[in-house]
């Protein structure tokens, strides 16, 4: 079963905590991350790859442009709403979906492994073995921005050894060893947003 | 379909072998022959272009897939064919091939809208970059340092400096400048979207494999061949001394 990392900004505790409890009931969930600024989400989502963000759609009205931006900067992120009070259709029509605050467990359940699917999900065996890891999507989107195995080492808390075995992966799943031609693959992938280069 | 064999050798058809391998129409181009080659043997086409029979089928063998390559027996002047012919093949690389490429790339620019192609045409253009200082490198020094060996041995007397520059030097310089070849094949076959550019992409793919095969094949001549070959001149040039 696929294991997703979902990270939090909405800067009510009972919130966070609730969806915390809800989401340790699903043995899908591998991480859980919270952030309380766009600015403290932007350096998590840099720092290691993330499925899903669950945002309250009163940043997304409140920092609208500042939204945009980080959006456009993790394109491969499904961007979710929180919603437990009244937002216009335009702002949460900037968000990738939304979970009430009244669903039900199994509904967000569902809702979950429904934004994370993918159609490599479906493909065989031999195609999950070509297809990067989640670390090695971390490693590769540091490389691309110009980092140092130390760099990276440091980033993701991981040694040096690590992350040269993490590039030769990336290397033997992709057929591609150079760093310029690693960020092409990224941009084209969406891993990463061209904007930035 | 290809068929490559190893065997080539003085009494071996040119036209034969290149039929072949049509790969060794390179090998040509870099000696400065020209086709058509009628039912010239090997031999005989060495000797109207007065170049070194072994030399010629080293060559060819690599150009047909052996890196099996025993110790050449060659007069010291054989070192200034072997320039000759590196120094043809990187006016190949930067004057035709590269040239050619880039044009493919510009055109694939156009006929896609995707952003990615821009990266991709920056990439090329810094690869070429990078090719280009390597064979700058070659030609401003390594290739003169062989000359200036050559003409030592045929004078009997080294020059001043001697002992600053060798053939150690060039060896731990040397690098791999086909790897970022293979990288775009990958890019162009696996992962860079397809919009209406088919005929252009097999046409830069052609290329790509076409530049990749010979660049593969110098990088043979002068590791397997020439780099040999000099420290063994080094060597000569020092017992003269003695």
């Amino acid at each position: 079963m696929k294991r997703i990392h979902i990270a939090v900004l909405d800067d009510s505790f009972v919130i966070c905590e609730g969806l915390q409890s809800v989401f340790s009931r699903f043995s899908f969930i591998q991480r859980l991350t919270h952030a309380s600024s766009i600015e403290e989400l932007e350096c998590l989502l840099k720092k290691s790859f993330c499925h899903i963000v669950i945002i309250n759609p009163q940043f997304v009205q409140s920092f609208q442009s500042e939204f945009l931006k980080l959006k456009s900067q993790f394109i491969c992120v499904k961007w979710i709403g929180i919603v437990y009070s009244h937002f216009s259709n335009e702002i949460l029509s900037k968000l990738d979906g939304t979970i009430d605050v009244f669903d039900s467990q199994e509904n967000i359940s569902n809702k979950l492994l429904k934004w994370v699917r993918t159609p490599n999900d479906d493909k065989t065996t031999q195609q999950n073995k070509d297809t990067l890891s989640e670390r090695e999507i971390d490693v590769l989107k540091l490389l691309a921005e110009g980092k140092s195995n130390k760099e990276i080492a440091d980033n993701l808390n991981i040694s040096i050894n690590t992350v040269i075995t993490h590039r030769k992966n990336i290397s033997q799943k992709t057929g591609i060893k150079s760093v310029s031609g690693l960020t092409i693959y990224a941009v084209v992938q969406n891993y990463i947003s061209l904007d930035n280069y | 379909m290809i068929k490559k064999t190893n065997d080539i050798h003085s009494n071996s058809k040119i036209s034969e072998e290149i039929i072949n391998n049509p790969f060794l129409m390179l090998l040509l181009q870099h000696f400065q022959i020209t086709v058509p080659v009628q039912d010239l043997k090997v031999s005989q086409l060495c000797k109207l272009y007065n170049i070194n029979e072994t030399l010629f089928i080293a060559f060819a063998r690599l150009y047909n897939g052996s890196t099996a390559i025993p110790e050449l027996k060659l007069d010291h002047n054989e070192a200034l064919t072997i320039v000759d012919f590196l120094r043809t093949s990187h006016r190949f690389y930067s004057e035709q091939i590269y040239p050619e490429i880039m044009e493919l790339i510009d055109e694939m620019k156009q006929l896609n809208s995707y952003k990615e192609m821009k990266l991709v045409s920056v990439f090329f253009s810094n690869y070429f970059q990078e090719v280009t200082d390597h064979l700058d490198y070659e030609n401003d020094v390594f290739h003169p340092y062989v000359i200036d060996l050559v003409n030592q041995l045929n004078n009997r007397k080294r020059t001043e400096n001697k002992e600053i520059y060798s053939t150690l030097n060039y060896k731990d310089h040397h690098d791999d400048i086909e790897e970022k070849l293979t990288d775009l094949k990958n890019l162009l076959v696996k992962y860079l979207p397809l919009q209406k550019d088919q005929v252009v992409r097999r046409k830069l793919l052609f290329l790509l494999s076409e530049l990749e095969f010979d660049l593969k094949i110098h990088t043979d001549i002068e590791e397997l061949i020439l780099i040999p070959f000099t420290m063994r001149l080094e060597e000569k040039l020092k017992l003269i001394e003695k």
